[in-house]
C-alpha cells in the first residue's frame, strides 16, 4: 500500500516541504461506510467549499470495511486530495494509513470517532458519547417524572463507544433514587434485529418499562416507529440523532426528544482545521483537549437535546453549536505563523 | 401383545427417521414449553405476533438460500439483492410516485434480474457460485448505496405501511405472503419435475446431465427463484419497517445459512427440507426472543446464540436418529 501512496502523493504533489497556499487545500471527507448519520458531512463539505478558501468533498466507501476505506483514501490522494478528515474504519487499523499519509505531508484529523493514541492524526473531533448518553438519560428521567424503569437500546458491542454509553446511562440512573435500568438491548444498529428485539421487549416486558433511551441511530428509528404503531405515549423515550422518523415522532408526542450530535460541525470544522495545518499552523500542545479512552487530544463537537419546541429548528441548533466552536478555534487549538 | 409392544416403538422410530424434521419439531416444542413455563408473557398474543412477524421475514430469506443449497451452491448475495430490491421498491413509491402494484413489480423484477445475472454468470463461466455471488453482493450493495447515498426512502405508501403492521390476533398479515410461498416452494420441490431436477443437479451434476436434465437451465432458474425470494423478503422488510433503509439485508447472511442447515440441508447439494428450514427459522426466532425475555447480558448474547443453535442442531440430529 505504501508504494501506491508514494506514487499517488507524488502525483498529487503533496510531498512539498514548504507550506502551501491555503486555497490549494483539497480535503477528502471520508466516513467509515454508508450511514445516514454522515449525510450532514456532505452538506458541511459543500458549505466549507463555498465559505472557506478550500475544496472539500465527501466520499463514502461502499461498505463498512477497513480495506475499502483505505482503498478510497488512496484513490483520493491519487486524485490530488492533500488532507483527509476520516471517521476511522478501525480505531487502531486506520492509524497505519494515516501514518503513511503523514509521511507524505498529508495531514489528517479523526472526526465522528477517534483513533487510538498514539496517532498521527492532528486531533479527534467528535461527540462526547458518554456525556451525550448521560445527559439524554437525565432528560428521560425528568420526562418520566423522576422515577421508573428504563430500557437502554444501543448499537454494536464491537464499537468501543457502546460500552461508554452503557456506563453513562447506568451512572445517570444510579444517581436518582427509584430509577433502574432494567435491560440493555445491544447489537441492534441494523433494521431487522432492531425490529425483532425491540418489539419482543415491548411485547413481553413493555408494561414494566417507563422509559426508553436509545443511543444508536437505527434503534431510535425502530423504537419510535414501534411506539407510534402501538399508540403508546405512556413509555417516555429519548432518542439520538435526527432521522426524519424520530423528528416526526417528537412532533407527534411519541418521543420526548433526541440527543442531537453535530456531524455537520465535525466535517466543517475538520476541513477548516486541516486547511490551517496546511497553511503552516500547528496544533498547540497545551490546548485544552479533553481525554477519552482512546485519545488525549479530543475536542467535543457538541451535543444538544432537541424536544418538540425546538424540533423544527434543529438545523439551526447544529449550526449554532458549530459557530460556537469555530469562534476562537484557531486561537484555542492552533499555533499559526504571523 | 409383546410383539405389538415392540412393533409400535419401532414404527415410531422409523417414522422419526423418515421425517428428520420431527427431531427439530421436538426441540422447538421443548423450547416453547420451557419459555411458557418460565416467562408468562411469552405466550401473550402480541409476543406471538412479534415472533410470527420475524418468522415471516426470515423464512423467505432462508428459502432464498435453500434453493441454492439444493443445487450444491452457496449464495452470498441474498442480503445484497434483497436490500437492493427493498430500496427499489421503496424508491419507486417515494421518488417516482409509482402505485404500489407497480412498485412491487419493480422490486420483484430487480430480484429476478439479479438472480438471472447470478445464474447466467455462474453457469456460463463455470466459476464457483461462492465467488460469483461474493462479487455480485458488492455490485448489488454498490448500486444500493449509489442510488440511496445511504439515506432511507421515507415516502412509503400507506397501504404498504398498514400491511406491514396489520394482524388478526397473533397472526401478522405478512404471513399472507410468506405462508403461500412456503407451501408453493414445498410443492414445487416435492411434486414437480423442476423440483426433482433441482435436487438431481445438486446430488450429482454429471449424472443429472447424462439423464437429460438441462443443468444450465436448472442452475439459472434456481438463482432466479432465489433472487425472487430475496426480493420478496426485502419488500416485506420495507413494509414492516415503514421505510426503505439502505441497510436492509446487511444482517441476513447468518440466518440464510443457519436455518436451512439446521433444517437438514446438505451443503454439497441434493437434499433440502422446506419443513426443516421452517423449523430452523422458528428455532432461531425462538432463541432470539428468549434472549430478550430472559434479559441475557448483552455481552453474552452472541456467545449464547451460537451455542444454542449448535445445541438445537445436535439435539435435532440425535432425536432423528442421524
Amino acid at each position: 500500500m505504501k508504494r501506491i501512496l508514494t506514487a499517488a502523493a507524488l502525483l498529487a504533489g503533496a510531498g512539498a516541504a514548504a507550506p502551501l497556499a491555503a486555497q490549494d487545500t483539497r480535503v477528502g471527507v471520508v466516513p467509515g461506510g454508508p450511514h445516514p448519520y454522515f449525510a450532514a458531512w456532505e452538506d458541511a463539505a459543500k458549505d466549507a467549499t463555498a465559505q472557506l478558501d478550500l475544496v472539500a468533498e465527501y466520499h463514502v466507501p461502499a461498505a463498512w470495511d477497513l480495506s475499502q476505506q483505505n482503498a478510497m483514501i488512496e484513490s483520493l490522494v491519487g486524485q490530488g486530495f492533500n488532507a483527509i478528515a476520516v471517521f476511522p474504519g478501525d480505531a487502531s487499523g486506520t492509524n497505519a494509513t494515516m501514518s503513511e499519509l503523514k509521511d507524505f505531508g498529508i495531514p489528517s484529523v479523526a472526526i465522528g470517532g477517534c483513533l487510538q493514541a498514539p496517532t498521527p492524526a492532528e486531533f479527534c473531533l467528535g461527540t462526547d458519547v458518554y456525556q451525550s448518553a448521560y445527559l439524554g438519560t437525565k432528560e428521560l428521567i425528568e420526562a418520566m417524572g423522576g422515577s421508573g424503569n428504563i430500557v437502554h437500546l444501543t448499537g454494536f458491542l464491537v464499537d468501543p463507544n457502546t460500552s461508554l454509553r452503557i456506563d453513562a446511562v447506568q451512572k445517570a440512573a444510579d444517581e436518582v433514587d427509584g430509577v433502574e435500568v432494567i435491560q440493555v438491548i445491544a447489537d441492534i444498529d441494523a433494521p431487522e434485529p432492531a425490529d425483532e428485539k425491540i418489539n419482543a421487549f415491548l411485547a413481553a416486558r413493555g408494561a414494566e418499562a417507563d422509559g426508553m433511551i436509545s443511543t444508536a441511530w437505527v434503534p431510535s428509528v425502530v423504537a419510535a416507529t414501534a411506539l407510534r404503531n402501538l399508540g403508546d405515549k405512556r413509555i417516555r423515550m429519548v432518542a439520538i440523532d435526527h432521522d426524519q422518523v424520530v423528528l416526526d415522532a417528537i412532533r407527534d408526542g411519541f418521543v420526548d426528544g433526541t440527543m442531537l450530535q453535530n456531524p455537520y460541525g465535525q466535517a466543517y470544522i475538520g476541513a477548516y482545521a486541516l486547511d490551517l495545518v496546511r497553511g503552516g499552523c500547528t496544533v498547540k500542545p497545551d490546548a485544552p483537549f479533553d481525554t477519552t479512552a482512546q485519545t488525549d487530544m479530543f475536542i467535543d463537537s457538541g451535543t444538544a437535546f432537541v424536544d418538540a419546541s425546538a424540533v423544527d429548528t434543529y438545523q439551526d441548533t447544529m449550526i449554532a453549536v458549530t459557530d460556537e466552536i469555530m469562534d476562537g478555534f484557531k486561537d484555542t487549538y492552533m499555533d499559526c505563523p504571523e | 401383545m409383546s410383539d405389538q409392544g415392540v412393533t409400535m416403538p419401532r414404527a415410531v422410530l422409523s417414522g422419526l427417521r423418515r421425517h428428520e424434521w420431527l427431531g427439530l419439531a421436538a426441540v422447538l416444542v421443548l423450547g416453547i414449553v420451557a419459555m411458557a413455563a418460565t416467562q408468562p408473557a411469552f405466550l401473550s398474543t402480541y409476543n406471538i405476533y412479534i415472533m410470527l412477524t420475524a418468522f415471516s421475514l426470515s423464512v423467505l430469506i432462508a428459502l432464498s438460500q435453500m434453493v441454492i443449497l439444493a443445487i450444491g451452491q452457496l449464495n452470498l448475495s441474498v442480503g445484497g439483492l434483497g436490500g437492493l430490491a427493498a430500496v427499489i421498491f421503496a424508491g419507486a413509491m417515494d421518488v417516482l410516485g409509482l402505485p404500489v402494484p407497480l412498485a412491487i413489480l419493480a422490486g420483484l423484477a430487480v430480484g429476478l434480474l439479479g438472480g438471472l445475472i447470478n445464474g447466467i454468470v455462474t453457469w456460463r463461466t463455470g466459476l464457483n457460485a461462492f465467488i460469483v455471488t461474493l462479487a455480485t453482493l458488492s455490485i448489488f450493495k454498490g448500486v444500493n448505496i449509489g442510488l440511496t447515498e445511504a439515506q432511507p426512502f421515507y415516502g412509503i405508501a400507506e397501504p404498504v405501511k398498514w400491511f406491514g403492521n396489520a394482524r388478526l390476533g397473533a397472526l401478522p398479515a405478512l404471513l399472507l405472503v410468506s405462508g403461500p410461498v412456503v407451501i408453493l416452494t414445498g410443492v414445487i420441490l416435492a411434486r414437480t419435475m423442476f423440483g426433482r431436477h433441482l435436487l438431481a443437479v445438486g446430488g450429482n451434476q454429471q449424472a443429472a446431465a447424462l439423464s437429460g436434465v438441462g443443468v444450465g437451465r436448472i442452475i439459472v432458474l434456481a438463482h432466479v427463484a432465489s433472487g425472487g425470494l430475496a426480493a420478496m423478503a426485502g419488500m416485506l422488510a420495507v413494509a414492516r419497517l415503514q421505510l426503505g433503509q439502505p441497510t436492509i439485508g446487511d444482517d441476513w447472511l447468518i440466518v440464510s445459512f443457519a436455518a436451512p442447515v439446521i433444517g437438514g440441508a446438505v451443503l454439497a447439494g441434493g437434499h433440502v427440507s422446506v419443513i426443516g428450514t421452517c423449523l430452523g427459522v422458528a428455532i432461531i426466532t425462538l432463541i432470539n426472543n428468549a434472549l430478550v425475555l430472559l434479559r441475557v447480558d448483552p455481552f453474552a448474547v452472541q456467545l449464547l446464540l451460537g451455542f444454542l443453535i449448535l445445541f438445537a442442531v445436535g439435539l435435532g440430529r440425535v432425536r432423528s436418529g442421524r
